[in-house]
């Protein structure tokens, strides 16, 4: 069924805590591993071109290049379309990859619901 | 000066307005219509009410219980709202007659103000009963749906530097 429906009411239980990380260990699953996120600009760069501080995120060094490009045309900020749309497609790759998170989480809520359920009917017919 | 007179007297007289009508003089200024001191003995009472246009048997003053309302008359609270709409008042927006003594809170009993004699439609109970039914069903309904609020699905925003490894779902090289 549709999101709101099943976090409200058929199964609010396995439904994820959108206020908090995940919960399980992120590499369970994964036998050959996953690939790190890295940060490409340090802090200093950021603090520098005075990036706000909700925008210090694995994007940043692309809104440090689009910021840094505005300053260099400005006021022909059109030029930076490219940059700008580099930008937007990390930030739209970000959200799909919080989707996958909430997604891997609900399912393996619903995985340790399902293997709870059969050991205590195992523990039942003994 | 006796030009004045005339025109004005003339005036009057063309225009039907009657005079002014003048059967007490209330005074030229505030302090001359406050109320006086409390009246003790029976002769300052019979004055009194004659100063208020009541018969002496009328005039009962307000208690003299410190706050000040000295030889004013105890008057029976009959607020505007509730008098007849259709009787010929002398003043209908009012709905007083010329002269009539006004109550020492009249300001408050206006038409537009209290009305002292109202039927409340609902009673306190019940109007009490429908507010805590109101505020208890949303108040109730909001703790009840605080732990499941809507919100799209997505985890949180994953920063740096909060102590974590964030992965994407990529194969390392």
């Amino acid at each position: 069924m549709g999101h709101m429906y099943s976090s409200l009411l058929s199964d609010p239980n396995v439904t994820p805590d959108y206020k908090t990380g995940p919960t399980f260990d992120p590499l369970y699953g994964f036998p050959e591993g996953r690939k790190e996120r890295v940060m490409l600009v340090t802090q200093e760069e950021m603090e520098s071109v005075g990036l706000p501080v909700d925008k210090r995120d694995y994007c940043a060094h692309l809104a440090v290049k689009h910021r840094a490009c505005r300053e260099k045309v400005w006021p022909w900020a059109f030029k930076c379309g490219h940059e700008r749309h580099e930008y937007l497609q990390c930030q739209h790759e970000d959200y799909v990859l919080r989707m996958k998170e909430y997604e891997r989480e609900r399912r393996l809520l619903e995985r340790a619901k399902r293997k709870a359920r059969k050991a205590a009917k195992e523990e039942m017919e003994e | 000066m006796a030009r004045l007179v005339r025109l004005v007297d003339t005036s009057r007289r063309i225009s039907g307005l009657p005079g002014v009508l003048i059967s007490r003089s209330a005074g030229n200024w505030n302090k001359d219509w406050k109320p006086g001191p409390y009246p003790v003995n029976p002769e300052d009472r019979a004055a009194v009410a004659r100063k208020y246009g009541l018969r002496p048997d009328e005039y009962k003053p307000i208690p003299d219980d410190g706050l000040g309302v000295g030889d004013y008359p105890d008057l029976p609270l009959v607020t505007a709202e509730s008098r007849d709409p259709y009787y010929p008042w002398d003043h209908p927006e009012h709905r007083r007659d010329f002269m009539e003594p006004i109550h020492a809170e009249y300001d408050m009993y206006g038409l537009d103000r209290v009305n002292a004699s109202q039927k409340l439609r609902f009673s306190v109970t019940q109007q009490f009963l429908a507010f805590m039914g109101v505020m208890t069903f949303f108040v109730g309904t909001y703790y009840l749906m605080e732990s499941r609020k809507i919100h799209w699905p997505l985890l949180p925003k994953q920063y740096p530097g909060d102590g974590k490894v964030h992965y994407t779902f990529e194969k390392p090289e």
